[in-house]
């Protein structure tokens, strides 16, 4: 099975749940259709389309057995998913940190952070031009927003800042 | 209605608006011409900056980015080869041989100027028509906006590259993510099990944020080595041509130019069929009805002139189409309508003609726009160039902050900035999957808007057949089976050929 | 280059560093429940320059937190600190999701602080009726009675309204969910709906003959449309209006409570404020801490009542 038949799973697999999910919502007396008739329509659909997708890769699989197929060569490529994996948890951890640092705290590490991640400054150069780099846009961010534009950024619960 | 579009450009023509506008369509082009930074990405990025400011200001900047972001995908596409929007890649097969034989001012001058004409000329058609249009849109009841959402949907779905059902179920995706939460009608939670978290559903403008920005972004970052090299600024080719000359090849293609624009403007006004089909399609028509197709792709200005005129020319139509029925017809106008909404506009029927000096005001913004971005292009083509090799390691936390704030100044709370994350994962997971992201958007924004109005028709008549033999709605039916027949006509036609080469997904 | 990179940093230290003062020293938030555009945020939006000018020039920031009838909006408010610094913009809906069981916020969770304006509703007919009065309308609607449909808000104010019509003129409507003014007016413009609650906003559509006024829900006819007679002339004894105040979280100090009704009072006479509340068809209606609080326990009772008669009543 390839990734088309696993996100049909998936997909099958979350329409349903929610289908379960759907029983005993309460109706209304001015509504004649309860709040369950559109999501079920919905997520039948999306359960069709499922299946149709499964049987599909199923069969194009049995279909073509032999010859490696386009998408194990687009794979193949080196793709740094490690990468991905660190970005995703460092900005995890930014929208974790936000509400206790505040925004101009919380900001100022994330830039700094995931410049590092991206590329680890080896000279003493290097490591200020990051460091004022996210500063800046710590820094500029909140005053645009917060005073310029009057877009209130969060304020930290353990730092009130 | 002449004298209500001055008194919308004299409205715009002050510092307050003119400020806002040309920053906008400076920020468009550039992030037009970023590749890897998509007009999509752009408006997301801009619009909380305006935020703060009164709503013709907004909708003014939005609209500069709209236009200069269609518009800056042809530098990078003509003087690089590289589309900076996904828009822009019938650009260069023209723009870049045309620049490898020495020719890059007149590369990127026709693709600037015809960006400019066709846009214009789609002004026109924007004017004239959103208020017709708005009195036929007076006329849809809940059964006639039921089909035209359904329509709406059916055509994207079917219209995308790769599998239909992927499509289909991309865009079954986007609405069952709205069926999350309170039920529209009576506020009974929904699949919220039990969570406070969930009872308000999942707000549009996060998801909306984390599927694209993270999709985008970490494509972007798995092709990261680690070590990123500071890449050696490219160099930029002398830019000086002649624009009479250039402006005498587009005025000497008439029908060439006019064909493209129309061509952009239908396809900007249809639901749900965004800029990219536009280029594609004026590109394929203009090879059609020239004398010498085999021209094209090495360097013939008619590419271009089609391609660029017809890109703009879309921009015009899809405002009229947002404007009149309040519906978007892709990912970028999606982000438009939503910008709207922001800034406290309701478009639909009524739009115009309440809120005139706000429609002319965006009209003015509109046509004013275009000027404004050949004279930014006069002075800074050659700057972009050097913007476009700003290192990734830098641009996408920028990029990423820019999300937050965007997500949290919404609403002002920070489960929104959760909803962002979570729906970056599930962006980034759809993209591996290699589902197209733009049935979902549209899902997305139409999944309240179709159980509202279905549950708004039923509650008016139980009977369902109305649905079929309304006339209008009854058609738009017909219309959104055929467009998928179509679609699996198209497929089956195209099986026959040698395996279809993935492309990167449209954002 | 150098000298670029020092004062942009230099720049950024200086947003850094912050004072402390006495209250306010920082802005205060004003959370809408509501998107911006709709009929409160219109209302608080001029009332923001108002209220930061009788407090000595703290900027006063509208935020809109929209979402599931308002009642996100009111978690919030609940869930923020009580210092003042967060200060909550409601209507009359707080007493009607309650007791619908849509929020389980109460106006008992929240400290009074002014009522600044109410806004009296309107029965809007569309211009595709055949009714040119409202004595028409009534004796249509007992000839058919469930035929008329009425767009409404279920739940809220723009469905209680109709309601207490349907009670007092002893009439039955049909109820189709339209959410919000702006979805109303385009469905009784296009004829989709016959009936909606309406206010002083529409006259000018009235004039244009693209809508009808059939009565108003006022104690007295309106200076602006002495054509229109009220209900209570017609026998229905009826008065209607939504009324918009401010409510600070529960546990608020007194004296910022006092600091703020006083910069209520002086906003709510500022003639900027006047002005644009009169072209929104509003009557500035200012209520002291006291007034208030008595105002909001006399509507809670109202719609206590109105919600068990609709049988809507889970509380």
């Amino acid at each position: 099975m390839t990734r088309d038949g696993i996100a049909g799973l998936i997909c099958l697999a979350l329409s349903l749940c929610l289908l379960v999910l759907t029983r005993g919502l309460p109706k209304s007396s001015f509504v004649p259709i309860g709040p369950d008739f559109y999501p079920r329509i919905v997520l039948a659909i999306m359960a069709l389309l499922s299946v149709i997708l499964i049987a599909t890769d199923l069969w194009k699989k049995r279909a073509r057995s032999a010859k490696p197929s386009a998408e194990a060569v687009a794979d193949s490529e080196k793709r740094n998913y490690r990468l991905v994996g660190i970005t995703f948890a460092v900005f995890a951890a930014y929208v974790v940190l936000l509400p206790f640092a505040g925004y101009r705290i919380a900001t100022f590490i994330f830039m700094a952070a995931l410049q590092a991640v991206f590329e680890m400054p080896r000279s003493a150069r290097r490591w200020i031009i990051v460091l004022t780099s996210a500063l800046v846009t710590a820094a500029i961010t909140y005053l645009v927003f917060q005073h310029y534009l009057s877009v209130l950024l969060p304020r930290g619960s353990w730092t009130n800042w | 209605m002449i004298d209500l579009l001055l008194a919308g450009i004299d409205n715009i023509v002050h510092l307050k608006y003119l400020v806002p506008l040309f920053l906008g369509t400076l920020v468009g082009l550039i992030g037009g011409a970023l590749p890897g930074v998509t007009i999509t990405m752009t408006i997301i990025i801009v619009l909380p900056f305006t935020f703060g400011l009164d709503p013709l200001q907004g909708l003014a900047t939005m609209t500069g980015v709209y236009v200069g972001g269609s518009a800056g995908g042809a530098i990078t596409a003509a003087l690089i080869g590289i589309p900076g929007s996904p828009s822009a890649i019938t650009t260069t097969f023209d723009g870049f041989p045309m620049t490898q034989k020495g020719q890059p001012g007149r590369a990127i001058w026709l693709g600037i100027w015809s960006s400019c004409f066709g846009g214009l000329l789609a002004g026109l058609f924007l004017i004239g028509a959103t208020g017709p249009l708005a009195a036929i849109a007076l006329e849809f009841g809940p059964w006639e906006y039921f089909s035209l959402f359904v329509f709406a949907l059916s055509m994207v779905a079917g219209l995308t590259e790769g599998s239909l059902v992927k499509g289909l179920l991309s865009g079954t995706i986007g609405l069952a993510i709205t069926i999350v939460g309170f039920d529209p009608i009576m506020s009974v939670p929904r699949f919220t099990l039990g969570t406070e978290f969930l009872r308000s559903g999942f707000p549009f403008l996060p998801v909306l944020i984390g599927i694209f920005a993270f999709a985008q972004l970490m494509t972007d970052i798995e092709k990261m080595d680690g070590s990123e090299q500071t890449s050696a600024p490219i160099k930029a080719p002398p830019l000086t041509v002649s624009h009479l000359k250039v402006l005498w090849e587009i005025i000497s293609r008439p029908f060439l130019f006019i064909w493209s624009t129309l061509v952009g403007i239908l396809i900007g006004v249809l639901p749900a069929i965004g800029g990219s089909a536009a280029t594609v399609m004026a590109y394929d028509q203009a090879k059609k009805f020239s004398k010498h197709p085999e021209r094209f792709g090495k360097g013939n200005p008619e590419g271009i002139i089609a391609s660029e005129a017809s890109c703009n020319a879309n921009v015009g139509g899809s405002l009229v189409t947002i404007m009149a029925f309040g519906i978007p017809g892709d990912a970028v106008t999606a982000v438009m309508l939503g910008a709207m909404t922001i800034h406290g506009i309701q478009s639909g029927p009524l739009f115009v003609s309440q809120h005139p000096t706000i429609a002319y005001g965006i009209y003015a913004a509109y046509l004013l726009a275009h000027p404004i971005m050949v004279l930014i292009c006069a002075f800074g083509a050659r700057l972009f160039l050097r913007v476009v090799t700003v290192p990734k390691s830098m641009l996408i936390p920028n990029v990423l902050v820019l999300c937050v704030i965007g997500a949290f100044a919404l609403n002002n709370i920070m489960e929104d900035v959760v909803v962002l994350l979570l729906f970056g994962l599930v962006g980034y997971a759809l993209v591996k999957a290699r589902f197209p992201l733009a049935p979902l958007i549209l899902g997305l924004i139409l999944g309240d808007q179709i159980e509202v109005n279905l549950l708004r028709a039923i509650m008016s008549d139980p009977d369902p057949w109305l649905f079929f033999t309304r006339p209008i709605s009854g058609s738009l039916l017909g219309l959104s089976v055929a467009s998928v027949i179509f679609a699996i006509w198209q497929h089956q036609r195209h099986k026959g050929r040698a395996e279809k080469i993935e492309t990167e997904p449209d954002f | 280059m150098k000298v670029v990179t020092a004062a942009v940093a230099g720049l950024a230290l200086c947003a850094f560093a912050s004072v402390q003062a006495a209250y306010p020293d920082r802005p205060i938030k004003v959370i809408v429940p509501w998107a911006a555009g709709g009929d409160t945020d219109n209302i608080f939006r001029p009332f923001g320059p108002a209220l930061q000018k009788a407090m000595g020039g703290t900027t006063v920031v509208i935020a809109n937190i929209g979402g599931a009838s308002g009642t996100v909006g009111a978690r919030e408010a609940k869930g923020s600190p009580p210092d003042g610094y967060t200060l909550y913009a409601v209507h009359d809906y707080i007493h009607s999701t309650y007791y619908i069981g849509i929020s389980d916020v109460n106006y008992t969770d929240f400290e009074p602080v002014c009522l600044i304006a109410s806004t009296p509703s309107i029965v809007t007919a569309s211009p595709k009726t055949k009714w040119n009065t409202m004595k028409e309308m009534v004796a249509d609607a007992k000839a058919h009675p469930g035929q008329i449909s009425v767009g409404a808000t279920l739940g809220s104010t723009s469905h209680f309204f109709p309601a207490l019509i349907e009670k007092a003129a002893g009439i039955k409507f049909k109820y189709i969910s339209y959410d919000g003014l702006a979805q109303r007016m385009n469905a009784i413009l296009g004829g989709h709906i016959d009936l909606t609650d309406g206010n002083l906003t529409q006259k000018g559509k009235v004039d244009a003959g693209q809508l009808k006024f059939l009565a108003t829900a006022t104690e007295k006819r309106s200076p602006e449309l002495p054509n229109v007679p009220t209900l209570k002339e017609l026998g229905i004894n009826v008065e209607y209006a939504v009324s918009r105040g401010l409510l600070a979280p529960k546990g608020t100090p007194n004296d910022i409570l006092t600091k703020l009704e006083g910069a209520c009072s002086q906003a709510a006479k500022d003639p900027g404020f006047a002005e644009s509340m009169r072209k929104q068809g509003t009557d500035v209606h200012y209520l002291d801490r006291k007034g208030y609080a008595s105002f909001l326990k006399d509507n809670d009772t109202l719609n206590k009542n109105l919600a068990r008669e609709l049988g809507l009543l889970k509380r």
